[in-house]
This record gives structure tokens, sequence and C-alpha cells, in this order.
């Protein structure tokens, strides 16, 4: 194949979300199919390699490729169509959570699976196959993927569906960008009947407790995700608090029918109606930097109590959902060093056992996260997923500028991803920045990694798409 | 609260601020027609409505604000099918873009068809009806960009300008007979018209709506919505043309 154009490509310092890791590379950032064709094309030509990348939300290395070509896809935004009766849309991969439901939630319809911030957009979720709070009951974003168009490194456009390529519908969804571009997808929201939800805060004395709430309301909830204060110790180990919310029934909220607009939804931009929120960081940090967390974390445990006095309250989707949006640049509260994730996903038989082991070495080992989010899960049908019958735990670290204390913490979080592994645990690409490449088989099983690698060579012969991920999992 | 109890017309109720208004007159008891020309979106909307609502208070009615002859057999389709009409909401309105060397008679002579000859058959056909009932109410969105020619979309100053004008004259024929006629001007108001424009300090169309319903309620003449427009629109239009026509607002 040969190149019509040249590539307008930049240099530019591209990192992880959690800016922690990263890299200069060479990016483009295209507009239209054709445009990632000819990037393709001139970058084989090169025998060198590209990375794909949406909104840059994963927080570890999923989205960059050191000293490679970048394909910054934030620009394909345009939502092509939207059905207001099936609440059906087709998307453009850089269409963000945030712009679907600003367009949906005017006719009632609300994305099915959103992520904790609305930046994310429709191409990475669908690669990372990301989940919501309500993965226990819908399982995760590919399975409101009705269809996509796939563009491969050798040029070649495919529909995939259920039952068209399905095949690639499987594994290029949750397959982390591996197999081809997507430029086109087909997403299905849901029929909201208010645009507030009713939600319960429930404060958990401990991991045990936190578990039973999950295991008692995930039949009936349609929201459930817990915060733990990680510095719990004792008989306080994992005490936090939980958030169920639900919907409305037809009927039931009318006056709900007034938030069925998007600057309704979106989450206050100023703290008390007058501080901007882009200027808490800086007090966050101080926070950070003093060794406050244990003391921040205590008063928002006993602030759960008064909150489930007033429970249940009503909140809008978008301040229910964006969380990590309240505080617009929180992530750098943990310059200069930036912060990881670790999200282990553990079977549900080994959850208490697993994640109190976690809580405690991370205790033990004097590091401990200043975030973690429990949620429940469910297994779904696509080949690299990374869910479970089971629980996820999510735990935000610090990283130092020191090498040897960065050193420390990755050794860390391998010693407690082999707890996991041993429990027949898995991992979230998008999380992830630790995980060494003999865990990739032990993650998917050996058969699962034989499907997907002879995928790749079908589609991606050349191993054109790589990542520094897929480089560190040895894919 | 409203003291009306009948049928609500709502032109222009598929988005927006009219879809606004028709959602909060629907959630004050009302029952609504809610007219638009996009078929599918006022279908979707209309069945939001009710079954947020839980019951059936809104109907849709295609109709294209455009098509003016159309308006008065309509009006009485409604009467008939809703019973008697007392509240007359024109929201619809068009804002294609404009680039500055543009002069283009097509966008100019359709935003005066939507915005001013539409506004004109609904409003006339409504005081038709409302004169010899001694009771009613009209209300007619047209913009804060009625107050000045400016240099941006002169095609849709003038239409608003038309519409405001002929609002003015309608309240006074029709005050004194006790039918009320309120011209609501908005200032920046996040809509799927304005998307593009990136307005700053914007408010909700919601909010807009529950603006308008208050100046129904206190029988106001002109509202502006938000109120501090009046004070902004007041320096503006005291702007001599001298240097008025030298400035980029």
């Amino acid at each position: 194949m040969t190149t019509s154009t040249q590539v307008p490509w930049r240099e530019q310092f591209v990192r992880g979300w959690g800016m922690a890791v990263g890299g200069p590379a060479r990016v483009f950032t295209p507009t239209t199919a054709e445009q990632i064709a000819d990037a393709f094309a001139e970058v084989q030509s090169k025998k060198g390699h590209i990375a794909l990348r949406g909104s840059g939300c994963s927080y570890g290395d999923a989205a960059l490729l050191r000293d490679g070509h970048v394909l910054d896809l934030s620009r394909m935004n345009k939502i092509l169509a939207f059905d207001p009766t099936t609440g059906v849309a087709r998307v453009e991969p850089g269409v963000t959570v945030r712009d679907l439901w600003r367009h949906s939630i005017r006719f009632g319809f609300w994305p099915k699976v959103v992520s904790g911030t609305a930046a994310v957009s429709m191409g990475g979720a669908a690669a990372m196959n990301i989940h919501g709070k309500n993965n226990f009951a819908v399982g995760s974003f590919g399975e409101c993927v009705r269809a996509f168009t796939l563009l491969t490194p050798g040029g070649q456009l495919l529909r995939c569906t259920r039952e068209q390529n399905a095949d690639v519908f499987f594994a290029a969804i949750s397959g982390f960008g591996m197999l081809g571009c997507f430029t086109e997808l087909e997403i299905e929201t849901k029929r909201v009947h208010s645009g507030r939800l009713r939600v319960w805060g429930i404060p958990a004395r401990d991991l045990a407790h936190n578990l039973q709430i999950l295991e008692d309301l995930k039949a009936e909830a349609d929201y459930l995700v817990s915060w733990i204060d990680m510095h719990g110790k004792g008989v306080a180990l994992g005490r936090g608090l939980m958030h169920r919310a639900e919907q409305f029934g037809p009927g039931e909220d009318p006056d709900g029918l007034r938030w069925c607009e998007p600057s309704l939804q979106d989450v206050p931009p100023r703290l008390f109606g007058v501080v901007p929120k882009g200027w808490l960081w800086p007090g966050m940090w101080t926070a950070v930097k003093l060794g406050q967390v244990p003391t921040i974390n205590w008063a928002k445990y006993q602030a759960g109590f008064r909150e489930a006095k007033k429970s249940p309250y009503l909140q809008s989707h978008g301040a229910f959902h964006f969380l990590l949006d309240y505080v617009p640049r929180w992530q750098w509260m943990t310059k200069p060093g930036g912060l990881i994730q670790f999200q282990p996903f553990v079977p549900k038989a080994h959850g208490e056992r697993v994640l109190s082991t976690l809580i405690e070495r991370c205790q033990q080992a004097g590091m401990v996260p200043y975030l973690g989010v429990l949620k429940r899960h469910r297994p779904d049908p696509f080949l690299m997923t990374h869910a479970v019958d089971g629980y996820s735990m999510a735990m935000d670290f610090c990283v130092s500028k020191n090498a040897a204390r960065r050193q420390a913490l990755w050794r860390l979080c391998q010693q407690l991803a082999d707890i996991v592994l041993e429990a027949g645990g898995r991992f979230y690409y998008a999380k992830d920045a630790v995980l060494q490449a003999s865990s990739f088989a032990r993650i998917h099983g050996e058969p699962t990694v034989r499907t997907f690698a002879a995928l790749k060579q079908r589609l991606d012969p050349e191993r054109l798409l790589q990542t520094d991920l897929s480089v560190r999992m040895g894919v | 609260m409203p003291t009306r109890t009948g049928t609500c017309i709502v032109v222009g109720a598929s988005s927006g601020i009219g879809l606004a208004v028709a959602r909060r007159l629907a959630l004050e008891g009302r029952k609504v027609a809610m007219l638009a020309r996009r078929e599918n979106e006022l279908r979707a909307q209309v069945t939001l409505v009710n079954d947020a609502i839980g019951q059936t208070r809104a109907h849709a009615y295609v109709h294209d604000a455009a098509d003016a002859n159309a308006a008065e057999p309509l009006f009485a389709k409604i009467e008939q099918e809703l019973g008697q009409v007392d509240e007359l909401h024109f929201v619809a309105g068009v804002m294609p873009d404009v680039r500055p060397d543009e002069y283009d008679l097509a966008k100019d002579a359709l935003q005066m068809q939507v915005n001013a000859v539409g506004c004109i058959a609904w409003v006339n056909a409504a005081a038709r009806r409302f004169l010899p009932r001694k009771s009613g109410c009209i209300v007619g969105v047209t913009s804060v960009a009625q107050d000045r020619g400016r240099t941006g979309k002169p095609g849709y100053h003038a239409s608003k300008a038309a519409m405001d004008t002929f609002l003015e004259a309608m309240r006074n024929r029709l005050w004194k007979h006790g039918v009320q006629v309120t011209t609501i001007r908005p200032g920046f108001v996040d809509t799927p018209m304005t998307a593009g424009l990136q307005l700053k300090g914007a408010i909700s169309a919601d909010k807009a709506a529950a603006l308008i319903l208050k100046a129904r309620d206190r029988k106001k003449t002109i509202a502006y919505v938000p109120w501090k427009w009046r004070l902004i629109m007041f320096v503006i239009r005291n702007i001599p043309s001298f240097v008025f026509r030298r400035m980029t607002i």
C-alpha cells in the first residue's frame, strides 16, 4: 500500500491519566477513517508501531507508546445518528460519555454503562470494555454495543455484530486496541423516566459488612458502589460507605422530568456556588503532602452516618455517576509523582480473604492507598474481559518521584497481584501499570491467549498496533 | 398558581425552551398540545412526558411553523380533540448559521416565515377565539436580539423584532378585553439552537421555562429572562448608532 499524503505527526509528551507513566511520541489527530488508514499505511511502511488513544483516561500505559506513534482519536467526536424512540446512537470513536448523555438525556435516555468520569471516549470504553457501578446487574460496556466498524491495520473495514464477524466482535471489545481501530459504533442507551435517582448512603463497619451489603442488595439495587477507608485497621479494616441508587419507574417522580435536560445533569462547577472547583486541587495536594489522608478518610466515614439519616435523597444521574469530575484536575494532588490505580477482580468465594489480605499488606508496607472503591461484578462474554463473578477493589496509590520508593510500590503491587492470581482473580488494563508478561496467561488462561494471538496474527500480522501495556504484557 | 385550567398549545415543543415550557405545563396538571416539525423527536418527547408523569397529559401534533396557513385549522382541530384552549405559547424559532459575508435570501426568508409569520398566524388564531371569551393568555418568546440589529444574524434580529412589535400591538388590542399577551425576551439559554455558540453564563432551558411561567402568572407585559438582561439591553439600546456600528458585539 502506498500513502498519497504525508501524515502531519507532531512531537508530544504523552502521559497516562495518572501522570506516573508516559513518554515522548509522534502524535496525529485524525478526523476521518481515511486519515486513520493513511496513518496506518505510513507507519507500516516504516515498520513502526502505533498506539490508539481516545480521551487518554486510562490510568496507566494502555493508550501510549513511548518513542512510537500515537493516534489521538478525540476529534472524531460526532454523534452520527440518534434514534429518539429506541435510544440507539451511532457514534464516532472519540465521542465521550458526556457527549452521549448530553444528547440522549433530552429524550429520556441514559447510557447503560458509564464510567466514574464522563470524559471517557466510546472507542476507549469499548476497547477496554469498561464497567460502571451497575456491572453486577447489566454487565460491561461491551454488552450495550450493538455493532461497530473496525479498521484493521491492513486497511480493511470490518463490520462486526454478535452475528457478523462475531469472533472479532467479542475480541475487539476488551481487546485493548490490539486488533484495529473503531471508526463507528452503535451504542444502546436505556430509558429513564426521571432525570434523577434515589440514593442511599449506607455506612459499612468493616470489609465483611461491605461485602454483605453488596450481596444483600445486588438483586434489587440498580447501582452499588462502596468507598473504602484504606486506613481502617483491626475491627475497622475495610470500613466504608456504600452508595446504592435506584431509578424511578413511570409516574414515580414526575418532577424528575425537568431534570431530563443536559445542563441540569452536569456536576456543579462551583463549591457552595462560589468557589470554582478547579481551584480545589492545591488544597487536596497540601492535605496529601501533610499526611492528612487518614484524618480526611475518618471524617468522610463519620459524615456517612449523617448521610444515612437523610437517605434516600435525590440526585441527578450526572451527579451520582461522575464523582471523578467533581473536582477538575484532582489527580494533580498527587503531583509531582502522579498516581497509579491497582484494581484486582477477585472471585466471590475468595473475596473477603483476598481483599482483607491486600489491605493488610499495604498497611504493613506503609504504602496505603489514599482511596479504595469496592464494586460487585458478573462475568461477560468478551474474550479478554476482566470481569469475574465476584468483587473488585480499586486502590489508588500516590507515586513517589524517588526511584527507590517508586520501585518499592511496583514490587508491592506485583506481590499483591500474585495473591490475586492465586485466587483465580483478574485485572483491568485501563487501570493497570504494574503487571508483568508472566501474568497474562494466568489471568486469561492459555486457550484464550492462543485465540487472541491467532486473531492478532490474522488482523495485524505486522504487529502495527502496540502500546506500552501490550509490550509489557508480551502480547 | 395559574387560574386557567384549559388546554395549552406550545408551538415548537420538541426541544429547547418550548420543550421545557411544555413539560412544566404538563407538571402543572394541564393538557398540553405539543407542536413541532420533527415527528420522531416530538413523539419521543410526548411519550417521555406522559411516562414520567404517569398520565396522558401531552399530545403530539406535527406542524411546521413555516406553514402559516395550517395554524387556523390546526387550532380548531386541537380545540375539538382536547377541549377549549386558553393558553398559547409560541416558542418556535430558527436561527441558521450566517457567515459575515453571506446575503442569503432563502435563510432570511425562512426566519421571517417561521419566527414572525408563524407567530402572527398562531396569535391571530388564538386572539380570534380568546377575544369573545374575554379570557386567555398568549405568551410569545422573542429574544434580546430584537432590541438592536447586530452584524451577526440580521435576519434573526429582524424576524424577532417583527414578532415583538406584533405581540405589542396585539397586547394593546386585547388586554382591555381580558386577554393577556406577554412577551418574553430570553438572553443566553442552553438549548440545541445555541449549542454551537458557547454562550457564557447561559441558564438552563428549564430555568428559562420557570421564569416564563412566573412572568405569565404575574401578568407581565414584557419579561427579560433572566432579569439581568433588562439592564444589559437598556445599555445596549442606548448606545448611539455612530458608536454601535463600530463595535463588534
